[in-house]
Protein backbone atom coordinates (compact mmCIF):
# COMPACT_ATOMS: atom_id res chain seq x y z
CA UNK A 1 0.00 0.00 0.00
CA UNK A 2 2.99 2.46 0.65
CA UNK A 3 4.75 1.90 -2.60
CA UNK A 4 1.15 2.15 -3.95
CA UNK A 5 0.77 5.41 -2.15
CA UNK A 6 3.54 6.74 -4.59
CA UNK A 7 2.83 5.99 -7.91
CA UNK A 8 2.46 9.27 -9.81
CA UNK A 9 -0.45 10.89 -9.85
CA UNK A 10 -1.85 13.25 -12.69
CA UNK A 11 -1.15 16.53 -10.55
CA UNK A 12 2.78 17.64 -11.42
CA UNK A 13 4.93 18.84 -9.08
CA UNK A 14 4.46 22.56 -11.81
CA UNK A 15 1.21 22.79 -11.33
CA UNK A 16 1.02 26.61 -10.64
CA UNK A 17 -2.04 25.99 -8.48
CA UNK A 18 -0.52 23.27 -6.61
CA UNK A 19 -2.10 25.00 -2.91
CA UNK A 20 -5.79 23.86 -4.34
CA UNK A 21 -4.66 20.91 -5.67
CA UNK A 22 -3.09 19.98 -2.55
CA UNK A 23 -6.67 21.38 -0.39
CA UNK A 24 -8.50 19.34 -2.90
CA UNK A 25 -6.71 16.24 -2.39
CA UNK A 26 -7.16 16.47 1.66
CA UNK A 27 -10.98 17.37 1.04
CA UNK A 28 -11.13 14.47 -1.15
CA UNK A 29 -9.06 11.62 1.38
CA UNK A 30 -10.11 13.08 4.52
CA UNK A 31 -12.85 15.86 4.78
CA UNK A 32 -15.29 14.60 2.36
CA UNK A 33 -14.98 11.03 3.97
CA UNK A 34 -15.40 12.23 7.28
CA UNK A 35 -18.31 14.25 6.47
CA UNK A 36 -20.21 11.13 5.36
CA UNK A 37 -19.31 9.04 7.99
CA UNK A 38 -22.97 8.73 10.13
CA UNK A 39 -22.29 10.50 13.48
CA UNK A 40 -23.70 8.06 16.01
CA UNK A 41 -25.59 10.98 18.40
CA UNK A 42 -25.45 8.48 22.21
CA UNK A 43 -21.92 7.64 22.57
CA UNK A 44 -18.81 8.47 23.92
CA UNK A 45 -17.25 8.97 20.83
CA UNK A 46 -16.60 12.74 19.79
CA UNK A 47 -19.49 14.71 17.97
CA UNK A 48 -19.03 15.39 14.69
CA UNK A 49 -17.88 18.82 14.16
CA UNK A 50 -20.22 21.03 12.19
CA UNK A 51 -17.86 22.63 10.08
CA UNK A 52 -13.95 21.46 8.68
CA UNK A 53 -11.94 23.27 6.48
CA UNK A 54 -8.30 22.98 4.70
CA UNK A 55 -5.43 25.08 5.62
CA UNK A 56 -2.38 24.60 3.71
CA UNK A 57 0.29 25.36 6.40
CA UNK A 58 3.27 26.27 4.11
CA UNK A 59 2.58 26.18 0.39
CA UNK A 60 6.43 26.12 -0.06
CA UNK A 61 6.77 22.27 -0.52
CA UNK A 62 9.43 20.96 1.37
CA UNK A 63 11.56 17.71 0.32
CA UNK A 64 11.67 14.33 2.46
CA UNK A 65 14.83 12.30 2.60
CA UNK A 66 14.27 10.74 -0.66
CA UNK A 67 13.90 13.98 -2.13
CA UNK A 68 9.91 13.97 -2.54
CA UNK A 69 8.20 17.15 -2.46
CA UNK A 70 5.12 17.38 -0.18
CA UNK A 71 2.86 20.18 0.88
CA UNK A 72 2.10 20.74 4.70
CA UNK A 73 -1.26 21.12 5.75
CA UNK A 74 -3.60 21.32 8.59
CA UNK A 75 -7.74 20.76 9.23
CA UNK A 76 -9.30 22.88 11.68
CA UNK A 77 -12.63 22.23 12.95
CA UNK A 78 -15.76 24.36 14.36
CA UNK A 79 -18.37 22.32 16.75
CA UNK A 80 -21.46 24.38 17.73
CA UNK A 81 -19.46 27.33 19.35
CA UNK A 82 -18.01 30.27 16.47
CA UNK A 83 -14.72 29.84 17.45
CA UNK A 84 -12.71 27.62 14.92
CA UNK A 85 -10.12 24.57 16.98
CA UNK A 86 -7.00 24.50 14.96
CA UNK A 87 -4.85 21.97 13.97
CA UNK A 88 -7.47 19.40 14.43
CA UNK A 89 -5.74 17.35 11.82
CA UNK A 90 -2.26 17.83 10.76
CA UNK A 91 -0.38 16.26 8.20
CA UNK A 92 1.04 16.20 4.35
CA UNK A 93 0.25 15.71 1.27
CA UNK A 94 3.14 14.57 -1.36
CA UNK A 95 2.47 16.29 -4.86
CA UNK A 96 4.01 13.59 -7.38
CA UNK A 97 1.62 10.87 -5.90
CA UNK A 98 -1.14 12.52 -4.08
CA UNK A 99 -0.64 10.70 -1.24
CA UNK A 100 -2.19 12.27 2.57
CA UNK A 101 -0.49 11.28 5.42
CA UNK A 102 -1.86 12.61 9.02
CA UNK A 103 0.59 12.99 12.35
CA UNK A 104 -1.16 11.12 15.47
CA UNK A 105 1.04 10.85 18.62
CA UNK A 106 4.54 11.89 16.76
CA UNK A 107 4.08 9.47 13.87
CA UNK A 108 3.05 9.97 10.49
CA UNK A 109 -0.26 7.29 8.89
CA UNK A 110 -1.55 7.03 5.60
CA UNK A 111 -5.05 9.44 6.01
CA UNK A 112 -7.38 6.13 5.56
CA UNK A 113 -6.17 5.67 9.48
CA UNK A 114 -9.14 8.38 10.04
CA UNK A 115 -11.70 6.10 7.95
CA UNK A 116 -11.10 3.27 10.31
CA UNK A 117 -8.77 1.07 8.62
CA UNK A 118 -5.97 -0.74 10.45
CA UNK A 119 -2.71 1.39 8.61
CA UNK A 120 0.53 0.78 10.37
CA UNK A 121 2.94 4.26 10.70
CA UNK A 122 5.10 5.06 8.05
CA UNK A 123 8.54 5.97 8.82
CA UNK A 124 10.72 9.52 6.77
CA UNK A 125 7.32 10.86 5.68
CA UNK A 126 6.57 14.36 5.79
CA UNK A 127 9.57 14.70 7.48
CA UNK A 128 11.95 17.83 5.71
CA UNK A 129 15.82 16.52 4.78
CA UNK A 130 17.87 19.24 6.84
CA UNK A 131 19.69 21.08 4.68
CA UNK A 132 22.59 20.04 2.78
CA UNK A 133 25.89 21.28 3.87
CA UNK A 134 28.08 23.19 1.28
CA UNK B 1 -55.09 15.03 57.27
CA UNK B 2 -52.90 17.33 55.77
CA UNK B 3 -49.52 15.27 56.30
CA UNK B 4 -51.17 12.30 55.13
CA UNK B 5 -52.25 13.49 51.61
CA UNK B 6 -48.59 14.77 51.72
CA UNK B 7 -47.25 11.34 52.09
CA UNK B 8 -49.62 9.87 49.59
CA UNK B 9 -48.21 12.83 47.16
CA UNK B 10 -45.19 11.88 48.35
CA UNK B 11 -45.28 7.95 47.66
CA UNK B 12 -46.91 8.62 43.89
CA UNK B 13 -44.53 11.13 43.76
CA UNK B 14 -41.84 8.52 44.21
CA UNK B 15 -43.81 6.15 42.36
CA UNK B 16 -43.68 8.07 39.17
CA UNK B 17 -39.83 8.68 39.31
CA UNK B 18 -38.76 4.71 39.74
CA UNK B 19 -40.85 4.57 37.11
CA UNK B 20 -39.33 7.39 34.57
CA UNK B 21 -35.75 6.24 35.83
CA UNK B 22 -36.62 2.54 34.99
CA UNK B 23 -37.86 3.08 31.50
CA UNK B 24 -35.38 5.63 31.00
CA UNK B 25 -32.36 3.47 32.28
CA UNK B 26 -33.80 0.76 30.35
CA UNK B 27 -34.30 2.38 26.86
CA UNK B 28 -30.43 3.81 27.22
CA UNK B 29 -29.12 0.77 27.74
CA UNK B 30 -30.40 -0.59 24.28
CA UNK B 31 -29.39 1.84 22.91
CA UNK B 32 -25.92 2.13 23.82
CA UNK B 33 -25.99 -1.87 23.26
CA UNK B 34 -27.14 -0.90 19.37
CA UNK B 35 -24.81 1.60 18.79
CA UNK B 36 -22.28 -0.85 20.13
CA UNK B 37 -22.72 -3.67 17.06
CA UNK B 38 -19.92 -1.74 15.62
CA UNK B 39 -17.28 -2.64 18.14
CA UNK B 40 -18.00 -6.10 17.08
CA UNK B 41 -17.02 -5.91 13.08
CA UNK B 42 -13.57 -6.76 13.32
CA UNK B 43 -12.77 -5.47 9.73
CA UNK B 44 -13.16 -1.65 10.41
CA UNK B 45 -12.54 0.66 13.65
CA UNK B 46 -15.38 2.69 14.97
CA UNK B 47 -14.69 6.38 15.33
CA UNK B 48 -14.62 6.09 18.90
CA UNK B 49 -11.34 3.87 18.61
CA UNK B 50 -9.83 5.72 16.12
CA UNK B 51 -9.95 8.80 17.66
CA UNK B 52 -7.79 7.23 20.10
CA UNK B 53 -5.31 5.80 17.12
CA UNK B 54 -2.24 4.71 18.49
CA UNK B 55 -3.09 2.93 21.28
CA UNK B 56 0.10 1.69 23.42
CA UNK B 57 -2.06 -2.38 23.48
CA UNK B 58 -4.28 -1.71 20.92
CA UNK B 59 -5.20 -5.25 21.23
CA UNK B 60 -5.73 -5.61 24.83
CA UNK B 61 -7.42 -2.28 24.47
CA UNK B 62 -9.43 -3.15 22.10
CA UNK B 63 -10.16 -6.83 23.61
CA UNK B 64 -11.40 -4.76 26.72
CA UNK B 65 -13.72 -2.63 24.90
CA UNK B 66 -15.58 -5.67 23.59
CA UNK B 67 -15.88 -6.91 26.83
CA UNK B 68 -16.65 -4.41 28.59
CA UNK B 69 -19.64 -3.97 25.87
CA UNK B 70 -21.01 -6.81 26.34
CA UNK B 71 -21.04 -7.54 30.01
CA UNK B 72 -22.97 -3.93 30.35
CA UNK B 73 -25.16 -5.05 28.06
CA UNK B 74 -26.01 -7.98 30.34
CA UNK B 75 -25.56 -6.72 33.64
CA UNK B 76 -27.09 -3.38 33.66
CA UNK B 77 -30.69 -4.69 32.29
CA UNK B 78 -30.07 -7.60 35.48
CA UNK B 79 -29.52 -5.02 38.03
CA UNK B 80 -32.55 -2.72 36.52
CA UNK B 81 -34.85 -5.35 36.24
CA UNK B 82 -33.81 -6.95 39.91
CA UNK B 83 -34.25 -3.05 40.90
CA UNK B 84 -38.59 -4.09 40.45
CA UNK B 85 -40.72 -5.12 42.80
CA UNK B 86 -41.61 -8.28 40.68
CA UNK B 87 -38.39 -9.64 41.14
CA UNK B 88 -38.15 -8.62 44.50
CA UNK B 89 -40.71 -10.53 45.46
CA UNK B 90 -39.62 -13.30 43.77
CA UNK B 91 -36.68 -14.37 45.92
CA UNK B 92 -35.45 -17.20 44.06
CA UNK B 93 -35.31 -15.16 40.99
CA UNK B 94 -34.24 -11.76 42.52
CA UNK B 95 -31.09 -13.51 43.87
CA UNK B 96 -30.35 -15.81 41.00
CA UNK B 97 -30.36 -12.51 38.38
CA UNK B 98 -28.16 -10.78 40.98
CA UNK B 99 -25.55 -13.50 41.53
CA UNK B 100 -25.31 -13.39 37.20
CA UNK B 101 -25.22 -9.72 37.35
CA UNK B 102 -22.16 -9.53 40.04
CA UNK B 103 -19.73 -12.37 38.38
CA UNK B 104 -20.42 -10.08 35.39
CA UNK B 105 -19.94 -6.93 36.49
CA UNK B 106 -17.01 -8.54 39.17
CA UNK B 107 -15.30 -10.75 36.40
CA UNK B 108 -16.20 -8.46 33.04
CA UNK B 109 -17.03 -5.53 33.69
CA UNK B 110 -15.06 -3.71 36.17
CA UNK B 111 -11.20 -4.92 35.19
CA UNK B 112 -12.23 -4.15 31.50
CA UNK B 113 -13.55 -1.12 32.58
CA UNK B 114 -9.72 -0.25 34.38
CA UNK B 115 -8.09 -1.09 31.32
CA UNK B 116 -10.32 0.97 28.94
CA UNK B 117 -9.75 4.12 31.76
CA UNK B 118 -6.06 4.01 31.32
CA UNK B 119 -6.44 5.27 28.18
CA UNK B 120 -9.82 7.90 28.58
CA UNK B 121 -9.29 10.50 26.16
CA UNK B 122 -9.20 13.84 28.27
CA UNK B 123 -6.31 12.58 30.41
CA UNK B 124 -6.05 11.46 34.00
CA UNK B 125 -8.76 13.46 35.36
CA UNK B 126 -10.86 11.74 33.15
CA UNK B 127 -9.10 8.65 33.77
CA UNK B 128 -9.48 9.17 37.60
CA UNK B 129 -13.36 9.39 36.89
CA UNK B 130 -13.79 6.32 35.47
CA UNK B 131 -11.32 4.33 38.11
CA UNK B 132 -13.64 6.50 40.92
CA UNK B 133 -16.81 5.00 39.46
CA UNK B 134 -15.75 1.88 39.20
CA UNK B 135 -14.09 1.76 42.74
CA UNK B 136 -17.56 2.64 44.13
CA UNK B 137 -19.04 -0.11 41.65
CA UNK B 138 -16.57 -2.60 43.07
CA UNK B 139 -16.49 -1.57 46.88
CA UNK B 140 -20.47 -1.59 46.97
CA UNK B 141 -20.70 -4.93 45.28
CA UNK B 142 -18.95 -6.42 47.52
CA UNK B 143 -20.61 -4.76 50.77
CA UNK B 144 -24.42 -5.69 49.02
CA UNK B 145 -23.16 -9.18 48.51
CA UNK B 146 -21.81 -9.54 51.82
CA UNK B 147 -24.91 -7.75 53.04
CA UNK B 148 -27.16 -10.64 51.69
CA UNK B 149 -25.56 -13.38 52.54
CA UNK B 150 -26.09 -12.24 56.36
CA UNK B 151 -29.50 -11.14 55.44
CA UNK B 152 -29.09 -7.19 56.05
CA UNK B 153 -31.58 -6.58 53.32
CA UNK B 154 -31.74 -3.12 54.14
CA UNK B 155 -27.91 -2.81 54.18
CA UNK B 156 -28.19 -4.89 50.76
CA UNK B 157 -30.09 -2.46 48.99
CA UNK B 158 -28.45 0.51 50.13
CA UNK B 159 -24.83 -1.19 48.69
CA UNK B 160 -26.93 -2.30 45.37
CA UNK B 161 -28.14 1.18 44.71
CA UNK B 162 -25.02 2.27 44.80
CA UNK B 163 -24.00 -0.14 41.70
CA UNK B 164 -27.12 0.43 39.63
CA UNK B 165 -26.77 4.64 39.95
CA UNK B 166 -22.69 4.10 38.85
CA UNK B 167 -24.10 2.03 35.85
CA UNK B 168 -26.67 4.10 35.19
CA UNK B 169 -23.71 6.92 34.54
CA UNK B 170 -23.22 5.39 31.65
CA UNK B 171 -26.51 6.84 30.18
CA UNK B 172 -26.79 9.65 32.34
CA UNK B 173 -23.44 10.65 31.17
CA UNK B 174 -24.36 9.95 27.52
CA UNK B 175 -27.16 12.13 27.59
CA UNK B 176 -25.33 15.09 28.64
CA UNK B 177 -22.54 14.75 26.29
CA UNK B 178 -25.98 14.88 23.03
CA UNK B 179 -27.30 18.05 25.05
CA UNK B 180 -23.75 20.24 25.45
CA UNK B 181 -23.27 19.57 21.45
CA UNK B 182 -26.71 20.59 21.22
CA UNK B 183 -25.51 23.61 23.01
CA UNK B 184 -22.27 23.93 21.17
CA UNK B 185 -19.99 23.03 23.97
CA UNK B 186 -16.31 22.53 23.29
CA UNK B 187 -16.68 18.45 23.15
CA UNK B 188 -13.96 17.99 25.10
CA UNK B 189 -14.77 19.90 28.25
CA UNK B 190 -18.24 18.38 27.28
CA UNK B 191 -16.84 14.87 28.00
CA UNK B 192 -14.89 15.99 31.32
CA UNK B 193 -18.76 17.52 32.64
CA UNK B 194 -20.47 14.50 31.08
CA UNK B 195 -18.33 12.24 33.29
CA UNK B 196 -17.88 13.53 36.49
CA UNK B 197 -21.23 15.34 37.46
CA UNK B 198 -23.29 11.90 36.71
CA UNK B 199 -20.77 10.39 38.50
CA UNK B 200 -21.13 12.34 41.98
CA UNK B 201 -24.61 13.35 41.63
CA UNK B 202 -25.63 9.20 41.06
CA UNK B 203 -23.52 8.76 44.74
CA UNK B 204 -25.41 11.72 46.19
CA UNK B 205 -28.77 10.75 44.93
CA UNK B 206 -28.25 6.53 46.00
CA UNK B 207 -27.15 8.08 49.48
CA UNK B 208 -30.41 10.00 49.39
CA UNK B 209 -32.73 7.00 48.39
CA UNK B 210 -31.44 4.75 51.39
CA UNK B 211 -33.39 5.04 54.31
CA UNK B 212 -30.36 4.12 56.07
CA UNK B 213 -28.21 6.58 55.22
CA UNK B 214 -26.99 9.48 58.04
CA UNK B 215 -27.13 11.50 54.94
CA UNK B 216 -30.56 11.27 54.39
CA UNK B 217 -31.99 11.00 57.88
CA UNK B 218 -30.23 14.76 58.39
CA UNK B 219 -31.96 16.33 54.94
CA UNK B 220 -35.03 14.83 55.70
CA UNK B 221 -34.69 16.36 59.42
CA UNK B 222 -34.49 19.38 58.08
CA UNK B 223 -36.82 19.16 55.15
CA UNK B 224 -39.34 18.37 57.68
CA UNK B 225 -38.50 21.10 60.32
CA UNK B 226 -38.78 23.79 56.87
CA UNK B 227 -41.72 22.20 56.57
CA UNK B 228 -43.20 22.38 59.80
CA UNK B 229 -41.74 26.05 60.10
CA UNK B 230 -43.41 27.53 57.24
CA UNK B 231 -46.86 26.68 56.21
CA UNK B 232 -48.23 26.63 52.72
CA UNK B 233 -50.23 29.84 53.39
CA UNK B 234 -47.27 31.75 54.66
CA UNK B 235 -45.27 30.24 51.26
CA UNK B 236 -48.10 30.93 49.18
CA UNK B 237 -48.05 34.91 50.18
CA UNK B 238 -44.26 34.73 50.44
CA UNK B 239 -44.32 34.00 46.66
CA UNK B 240 -47.41 36.42 46.06
CA UNK B 241 -45.40 39.03 47.18
CA UNK B 242 -42.49 38.02 45.11
CA UNK B 243 -44.13 37.93 42.27
CA UNK B 244 -46.95 40.83 42.54
CA UNK B 245 -43.91 43.70 41.94
CA UNK B 246 -43.21 42.28 38.27
CA UNK B 247 -46.41 43.12 36.09
CA UNK B 248 -46.43 46.31 38.57
CA UNK B 249 -42.85 47.09 36.43
CA UNK B 250 -44.85 47.13 33.55
CA UNK B 251 -47.30 49.78 34.03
Amino acid sequence: MFVLSFVPSLASADDPDSVAWAEQRVQKEIVRPLAEQVSKRFSRARPAPRERRVRITDPTPSHDAKGRDFVPFAVDVRFGGAEWKRDDVVGCVYRASGAVFIRREGAYYPASLLLGKGVAAVSGVCEPSPPARS
Amino acid sequence: MADETYSAMQRQLRIWLRIAFLAGMVSGSLLISAMSVAYFDFDSLPPFVIEKLPLRFQTLWLASLRVHVLAAAISFPLCLASLTRAVQRRVALHRVLGRIAGIVVLFGLLPSGAVLSLDAKGGPFVSAGFLFSGSIVAYALFHGVRAARRHLLVAHARAMRHVVAQMSVAVSSRALIVGFDSAGIDPEVAYMIALWVPVLASALLAELLSPSSGLRASCVVLIERIRREMSSFALVVRVRALVRPVPRLGR
